[in-house]
């Protein structure tokens, strides 16, 4: 049986955007829209639609609302995305150490 | 960052890159001078408090006897309602940069230890109706642990716990001094001895001082906050 820690990545995490989106959203407990498109220096279109996977695979939340006039969107992470989070991070230190340890031909 | 699918070679890279976020969002959150700026201002505040709060009766071979009733009655209101301003303070900055906050631990802390100074003095006033006064001097370790209950020691032990939330090594540093100061070196419990000194003012001033560490540590964290 291969226990590979890179069969083990999850495809919808296992992508730079949407990793960057769960962090974020992790280590900021609650994110909205405009934050993430700076920091991650992508298009609101483009941002949207990674979004969407998130909330689709029910890694995240998303809640929209108003400030003022403002409208803004809020994003927070679900238990589910906290722990696609950690394990994601779990393979990653996984593959770093399988490749330091395994001998060069 | 693009939206490019990665390969199983970068690991390294996009671990880097998750420790670079989740660094740049705690740094984005912080409002480290904010919560010591309320802290030094209450801290001074306290001063008159004490001051005319203070029984002192003196006898005449030259030694005084205190109580300081308005520290007792000031700092556990003072804190729970400065560590619900740092608290609010913190909510409303994140909440305008588009992030949520993690402060909330602290401000919890923070009001938490406003029952250790009372409790503590509650504790040696039953204590000592049933028992009588040491003769000699208290030990070393009785005084530091006097300092530490006391309200400029429990914001040391708060700042920990802001410290810990924030991943903050500048505040570590700063915390470290600071509690080495109010434990070890400033005379918090029974102020200066000195001659040119009154009784009260050898009280107050270890809280002056550490009224202006704080309001200077405050500046130099906004200062440095502004030039990230």
């Amino acid at each position: 049986m291969n226990d590979h820690p890179s069969l083990g990545l999850d495809d919808v995490v296992h992508q730079r955007v949407r990793l960057g989106i769960l962090t974020i959203a992790h280590e900021a407990r609650r994110v909205e829209f405009g934050y993430l498109r700076t920091q991650l220096d992508l298009t609101a279109g483009n941002l949207s639609k990674h979004l969407s996977v998130l909330e689709g695979a029910g890694l995240i939340e998303v809640e929209k609302g108003y400030e003022g006039r403002r409208p803004r969107t809020w994003i927070t992470l679900t238990p589910a995305g906290t722990t696609a989070l950690a394990d994601e991070i779990g393979r990653l230190k996984q593959l770093i150490a399988r490749v330091e340890t395994t001998p060069e031909d | 960052m693009t939206s490019d699918s990665i390969s199983a070679d970068d690991p390294r890279r996009l671990l880097a890159e998750v420790r670079a976020l989740a660094h740049r969002v705690r740094a984005d959150q912080r409002m480290t001078w904010a919560a010591l700026l309320v802290l030094g201002v209450t801290t001074l505040l306290a001063i008159p408090v004490d001051w005319f709060g203070m029984r002192v009766d003196c006898h005449s071979d030259g030694s005084c006897e205190f109580a300081r009733n308005g520290m007792l009655y000031f700092w556990p209101a003072a804190m729970v309602l400065a560590y619900a301003a740092i608290a609010v303070w913190y909510f409303r900055a994140a909440r305008a940069r588009g992030l949520g906050t993690r402060v909330l631990p602290y401000a919890i802390t923070g009001a938490v230890t406003t029952v250790v100074f009372p409790a503590a003095w509650l504790a040696v006033f039953l204590y000592f109706r049933s028992h009588p006064y040491p003769d000699g001097p208290m030990p070393y370790w009785q005084f530091v642990l006097d300092r530490l209950v006391m309200p400029w020691g429990m914001i040391g032990v708060a700042l920990l716990v802001l410290v810990w939330l924030e991943r903050n090594l500048a505040l570590l540093l700063f915390t470290a001094g600071y509690l080495a100061l109010v434990l070890l070196v400033l005379p918090m419990n029974d102020g200066f001895a000195s001659p040119h000194l009154g009784f009260r003012a050898g009280m107050a001033l270890p809280q002056l001082i550490v009224g202006v560490v704080l309001l200077l540590a405050a500046a130099g964290f906004a200062r440095a906050g502004r030039r990230r």
